[in-house]
């Protein structure tokens, strides 16, 4: 039993963190604010060749053979880095048109030839019925997406993205791209009607960049309170400042140490998966928005303003923390299962 | 990063699962005076008996010289086990998780021979002297004097806080040895037997109507100079050493217990009238979000040690990480017991005993001690600030 990443997926943390730093810079992206696709088709094929959207499909899937657990680790950078793009549609399409043999679509999403947009119910009248698709949806990542991946309660399919009309609107976290859209009756390229299974790594994907949230502004508001001095000294120094910040460092290790627990727990199809997995979820949910907020209260005016990266942390919680469910539907389904002991 | 037992693991869990179905005791713990010491004291012996006592201690000193992960492993047993009392609230608790391994670290070969196998066997009971009416979080300002007269100590002030001194053998005690020098390295650990001639003690009734706290002054008290630990004026950092260790796994126990508790509580919400008079507790939104918000908490507590546990497995001491989920810990402890208390409707006005079968309102009062025994939750805030962020000082 052990919780911290081994020799090689440390490996792997790096390898991701140093393109993350290299490509995906707060202050160079922000250009793209407010545009209807952030992904940029050159960068999108690098992160591609790197592996990351099959990294815990296995080779005879065509993915890189790792397992969820190094996809938890991945997608924990992403929100440290606050990396936009639909990197969720995409290893889960991937993943779904693997799974039900659509090998040529899953290699061309792996690929990154084809992006995917992500299609979540907007209202009650959403439905995946076999390979027909109804109903209005909330879409992510829409702009210049060549498939939507539609998830609905435990169904899952992938739909060509001509066949939707999705109606921009201005998107609260101004690097994901949001859209309202309704179809009737479209045909699913590949679908799932039991993918309860791709819902549950959704979960743990979805709480691991939650948790990488909470870190990273843990970091920011910590790095900040030595550099900043007031009153003639570093405000790390105050203890109200300094609390807050141990609060924080305490909030993202709850989260990230229970991620890679349920990570794991998912992994090994243990039977309380789960459990687990909505457990870590409403844990990262509540870190990353408790800890991003506190994280501009703690730079103060600089923290308030719009060139700083602050605010990416804040709005990227709130989207995030209503894909894939949201926090009740989350606690509610932590509380409908048998106990973990 | 995986969850699997070794072989090693999975036996010791059967094994530690089938002794303590034979071996709990079925009675409750005398919740007070010399029948707690006694009953206390029996069941380390059984423990000790069954080779259930010192599991992660080294073995030359008594201990089975087992893994943290398996030290988990029996608490967790031991919760599973539906025990009649908690195990950490006895009077055992100083000996094996502080004093014990504070002698461990840093004590002589005779000190180790005269007093771990007295705390292994149930022969002795511990006590903690720390803390001063003048001197809490800020500990190292303590005044408590002890004066060099030939091979003895000698020994006058007052301590306070002090679990279980009436019922104790002998005393883990910080004493000033050098005045002049800068406070932290004036300050010697030194072990004292309690029934010295000088010693008098008071027993203080907490918020929770236990009165195994107290407060103990000392007249003149001798010590041989024999008795002091990890060297004269060496102290300050005798006492450090073990502190990681308390904030690390010596909570362990109650962090395992903590998730039994939850798991109690969501059972009350089903079969109690909830708020509204009519449908379970369990029914009603806030209390439903309450628990389940409780029920992810202490998965993330669970996590959080087997990631410190994994930690220490790397680094050999503990470092002050451990502050972090002893800081969690002692809040999340509070709030599951504040929710148990909206859930148990009109019982919540009905006092009951800190520990035993179907309790709320007795460990309710009793948890104010979960942020505030063990340095507060301020001076953990301090750690974690500086000694793991890197936080400058005041």
């Amino acid at each position: 039993m052990d919780l911290l990443p081994t020799e090689e997926q440390d490996e792997i943390i790096n390898t991701v963190r140093s393109q993350l730093e290299r490509n995906f810079d707060l202050h160079a992206l922000a250009e793209l604010d407010g545009a209807n696709s952030v992904v940029d088709s050159a960068l999108w094929k690098q992160c591609a060749e790197l592996g990351w959207f099959g990294l815990g499909l296995p080779e005879a899937l065509g993915g890189v053979g790792y397992t969820l657990a190094e996809e938890a680790l991945l997608f924990a950078e992403i929100g440290t880095h606050a990396a936009p793009g639909p990197f969720l549609p995409t290893v889960l399409a991937a993943r779904l048109a693997a799974m039900v043999g659509a090998t040529e679509l899953a290699a061309q999403i792996l690929s990154g030839t084809q992006l995917v947009a992500l299609a979540e119910p907007h209202g009650d009248t959403a439905a995946v019925a076999g390979a027909t698709v109804s109903g209005t949806f909330r879409v992510t990542d829409f702009g210049g997406a060549d498939l939507v991946l539609v998830l609905v309660g435990a169904s899952a399919a992938i739909v060509a993205a001509a066949d939707l009309v999705a109606e921009p609107l201005a998107s609260l976290d101004r690097l994901v791209p949001t859209a309202i859209g309704t179809v009737s009756q479209i045909p699913a390229l590949c679908y799932q009607d039991d993918a309860s299974g791709l819902q549950l790594r959704a979960t743990v994907l979805i709480a691991a960049e939650l948790a990488g949230i909470a870190t990273a502004t843990a970091q920011q508001s910590t790095q900040y309170a030595k550099d900043r001095e007031q009153f003639g000294t570093p405000i790390g120094s105050f203890q109200a400042v300094k609390h807050r910040c141990a609060d924080m460092a305490v909030r993202a290790d709850a989260a990230n140490s229970l991620v890679r627990y349920s990570a794991i727990a998912v992994l090994d199809g243990l039977p309380d998966a789960a459990f687990h997995a909505h457990a870590a979820r409403v844990v990262a949910t509540n870190a990353a928005i408790e800890n991003s907020q506190i994280n501009v209260q703690n730079h103060g005016g600089i923290g308030f303003t719009y060139e700083h990266t602050a605010h990416r942390f804040v709005t990227r919680a709130q989207v995030r923390s209503r894909t894939v469910g949201d926090l009740r539907s989350h606690l509610g389904g932590l509380l409908e299962q048998p106990a973990a002991l | 990063m995986n969850l699997d037992l070794t072989a090693e693991e999975l036996a010791f869990r059967e094994e530690a699962s089938t002794w303590l179905h034979e071996n709990l005791p079925k009675e409750a713990r005398p919740p007070e005076g010399q029948e707690m010491r006694a009953f206390d004291l029996a069941w380390q012996r059984t423990l000790f008996d069954g080779g259930w006592a010192g599991i992660n201690w080294p073995t030359e000193y008594g201990g089975r010289g087992l893994t943290d992960i398996q030290q988990m492993i029996w608490y967790e047993e031991f919760a599973k086990a539906n025990p009649p009392f908690t195990l950490n609230n006895s009077c055992t608790f100083v000996g094996n998780l502080h004093g014990g391994p504070t002698i461990i670290v840093n004590g002589n070969e005779e000190q180790r021979s005269t007093y771990l196998p007295q705390i292994l066997k149930g022969e002795a009971v511990w006590c903690q002297g720390f803390s001063e009416p003048g001197s809490g979080s800020d500990l190292a300002s303590l005044s408590t004097k002890a004066e060099i007269d030939g091979d003895e100590l000698v020994v006058t002030g007052q301590k306070t806080w002090t679990s279980y001194a009436h019922v104790a053998d002998v005393q883990e005690l910080l004493v000033r040895t050098d005045p002049t020098a800068p406070k932290h390295k004036g300050i010697t650990w030194v072990v004292c037997d309690m029934n010295s001639p000088g010693i008098e003690i008071r027993e203080i009734r907490t918020m929770s109507h236990v009165t195994d706290f107290c407060e103990v002054f000392y007249d003149e008290v001798r010590i041989p100079m024999s008795n002091v630990v990890g060297g004269l004026h060496n102290g300050w950092r005798t006492a450090m050493s073990t502190l990681g260790f308390e904030r690390g796994t010596a909570f362990m126990a109650d962090q395992v217990e903590l998730a039994a508790t939850v798991e109690r509580l969501i059972d009350e919400a089903k079969i109690r009238v909830g708020p509204d008079g009519k449908r379970p507790a369990i029914q009603d939104d806030e209390l439903a979000r309450r628990l389940s918000l409780a029920r992810a908490e202490v998965a993330a507590l669970r996590a959080m040690t087997i990631t410190g546990i994994s930690r220490n497995a790397r680094t050999d001491t503990p470092g002050p990480e451990g502050s972090i989920v002893r800081l969690f810990h002692g809040e999340l402890h509070q709030r599951v017991y504040q929710l148990a208390l909206d859930i148990i409707g009109a019982d919540a006005l009905r006092l009951t005993e800190v520990d035993g079968e179907g309790v709320w309102t007795g460990p309710y009062l009793q948890s104010f001690a979960y942020t505030i025994g063990g340095g507060t939750s301020d001076i953990q805030r301090n750690i974690v600030g500086e000694r793991v962020l890197g936080l400058p000082r005041a």
